[in-house]
């Protein structure tokens, strides 16, 4: 009996051993793969093992007798854990996800089983929580859901298709833009919204993708469930499998409805600009022929009065010059000299006018080569004057020659002209860059004038000086400033009575003031 | 300075004033050649091709010069020249355009129509006398158009 009794012994013994091997080893692969913590019933840790060490980032010392708050995130709401406890304590197993805080800062989620186990009372004794970290399930969880909040909140639309044109994702905007809903238009070819005349567009967008290419911002038309047709812009990608295949299409479609309503508009306003522009340039052009024929009937209608005067005072004098007394003949002659005189002012004037009617024609032009030709064509060297010129560099510069020539001539003939009381002329000619833009100028040190003046100084037929103190019509600066203002310039002058001016002229925009 | 007798001018000018001053310069140049002034260019056509009041003249009897005015009443002068110079009887005949006008568009189109001078009637009586004095004697002595061989 002593030795069955052994016999007994030994193999509840064995039986012991055996389970007590299995339990530990099952711990063993439990601590493998699980956080594995143990509470009592007022909730304080009595056991942790490594894995809850490592993820919670506290030391086994600092865990046991704490609860559970020492790892508590913040995250889930007083009601959460109040669920939690009253079912733990009413002895029924909880199972949730929960987001904790390391010792570090950082938070985990851990998806949770927390088993009470009872006393004889029925009352737990203890609860052992199993956990498994689920922090990256989580994460690429959000970052899926926050990529697929994207799509669906885009304004534009996203559809997915496979490589047969067949509809395998269509977000919220496409329900609007296309007027179908994803029920209707998931597992449906593509083809549905293309109108009829363009469906020859999808086998090409097709192809394009299935050798990998990119098709962007194309431009065409799409039909809507109601029928209606919109402008749209669509760009279109491959889509690969994680083998680097591809398996189908992104589309994004915009709605350009309203840009090409804008750009119609546009295109309208321009048109009609064109003809207005078309219709006043036309208007210019009458203005102009008409003032083309006043200025034709004002040179063959005004002279010839005045050739009449002229001719007949002469014939007066040749073929009664004898018989009249002295006086007389001078009257005639100072008929003539007025009569000439009209008949020069008309020309000038018939030149100016011609002057706003005259073609630009702009070339580079070497303003030194120009001044050194206008220089003879005044008289140098004037033998009978004594007369300085300082002649300073002067620039090339864009303008027409003809033209310039003759603002040359006028400035400088000015010149020559206002310092002819001098005893010893001096004439400078150069260029200032002032403002950005190159400045000609001509000082000399003649009469002058009076600045309160300036402003008439351009007009035509104003005379600053008696006809008797400096002969002239008027017109030589009014001609000066009329080719710098066809040339985009602008035109000053400084002076002082009896002490010289200078002329100021630009032949381009942005002169200083 | 004598021209040969046959050797008419014809002056078409309508302002009476101008006609006047330009007899004057001719005479004035010793060109004594027998003048025939025809008053606007419907005139001037009608004596040329002997037409109308003229149609009782000799068509042999060509003018050696015509001078020309440009503005003129009814046909203008530039009509004038075309005419002129369109015509196998009458295309040889010198025609120098006597104007006022001294405006460009004016002498391109003279040019154009193969005008042989141009001479703007300048206000000043004496450069209109010069003008005229050496128009006549290139026109009517120098420039003799080629005669029918002896």
């Amino acid at each position: 009996m002593q030795i069955q009794e052994h016999g007994q012994q030994a193999q509840v013994d064995e039986d012991l051993r055996a389970s007590l091997r299995e339990t530990a080893e099952l711990r063993i692969a439990l601590d493998e793969h699980a956080i594995v913590a143990i509470t009592d019933p007022r909730g304080k840790i009595t056991y942790v093992n490594d894995r809850f060490c490592s993820i919670s980032k506290y030391s086994r010392e600092e865990l046991l007798g704490q609860d559970h708050r020492i790892i508590n995130s913040g995250h889930h709401p007083k009601a959460f854990f109040k669920d939690l406890w009253t079912t733990i304590i009413d002895g029924r197993v909880w199972r949730g996800e929960i987001r904790n805080r390391a010792k570090d800062g950082t938070h985990y989620w851990v998806a949770t089983t927390i088993v009470p186990f009872l006393d004889d009372q029925g009352r737990p004794h203890q609860f052992v929580a199993i956990r498994t970290d689920i922090t990256e399930a989580k994460r690429a969880g959000a970052a899926a859901a926050h990529l697929a909040a994207l799509v669906e909140s885009s304004d534009d639309a996203i559809v997915g298709k496979d490589l047969l044109g067949i509809v395998t994702s269509w977000n919220r905007a496409a329900e609007n833009l296309f007027g179908y809903g994803a029920k209707e238009m998931v597992g449906q070819p593509i083809t549905r919204v293309i109108p009829a005349d363009r469906r020859d567009e999808e086998a090409r967008i097709l192809g394009a993708i299935g050798r990998g290419e990119t098709v962007r911002n194309f431009e065409t038309v799409r039909q809507r469930k109601d029928g209606s047709l919109i402008d749209v812009s669509v760009t279109i990608s491959a889509v690969r499998d994680h083998a680097g295949r591809i398996v189908g299409a992104s589309k994004v479609v915009r709605d350009i409805t309203e840009r090409k309503k804008a750009e119609a508009t546009i295109r309208q306003l321009n048109a009609s600009l064109e003809l207005r522009v078309e219709e006043r340039t036309a208007q210019l052009a009458a203005a102009n022929r008409e003032l083309e024929a006043f200025s034709y009937s004002v040179s063959h209608d005004l002279r010839a009065p005045l050739r009449a005067a002229d001719g007949f005072s002469q014939a007066l004098l040749e073929d009664f010059g004898p018989l009249l007394p002295e006086e007389a003949r001078r009257y005639l002659r100072t008929i003539r000299i007025s009569t000439q005189r009209m008949g020069a002012l008309i020309d000038d004037l018939l030149a100016f006018s011609r002057l706003s009617r005259l073609e630009v024609s702009r070339q580079m032009v070497d303003q030194g080569e120009l001044i050194e030709a206008v220089l003879d064509e005044l008289g140098r060297p004037w033998k009978d004057r004594s007369i300085d010129i300082t002649l300073g560099k002067l620039p090339s510069s864009s303008c027409d020659p003809a033209l310039l020539r003759q603002v040359w001539l006028n400035l400088v003939g000015n010149a020559l002209k206002y310092t002819r009381k001098r005893e010893r002329a001096e004439i400078e000619i150069g260029c200032l860059r002032t403002g950005g833009v190159d400045a000609f100028f001509v000082r000399d040190n003649g009469a002058g004038f009076d600045m309160r003046y300036a402003e008439k100084l351009f007009g035509v037929f104003q005379r600053m000086h008696r006809a008797e103190d400096y002969e002239g019509m008027g017109i030589g600066l009014a001609i000066v400033r009329r080719i710098v203002d066809r040339h985009g310039g602008r035109v000053w002058a400084e002076a002082a009575v009896d002490r010289g001016a200078t002329f100021f002229f630009t032949l381009e925009g942005g002169a200083p003031a | 300075m004598i021209a040969p007798k046959s050797a008419e001018i014809l002056l078409v000018e309508d302002d009476p004033q101008d006609v006047e001053l330009t007899l004057r310069a001719l005479k004035k140049a010793k060109l004594f050649n027998p003048i025939h002034v025809a008053r606007d260019g419907e005139e001037a056509l009608d004596y040329l091709f002997c037409e109308g009041a003229h149609s009782e003249r000799r068509a042999s009897d060509e003018p050696s010069l015509v001078l020309l005015d440009l503005k003129l009443p009814k046909v203008d002068g530039l009509s004038v020249r075309r005419r002129i110079k369109g015509d196998g009887r009458t295309r040889e005949i010198p025609v120098v355009v006597l104007t006022s006008s001294g405006e460009q568009s004016d002498v391109v189109s003279s040019y154009s129509l193969g005008v042989n001078s141009y001479i703007v009637k300048p206000v000043n009586f004496e450069r209109f006398y010069e003008a005229v004095r050496e128009i006549g004697l290139y026109w009517l002595l120098l420039n003799q158009p080629p005669k029918p061989g002896p």
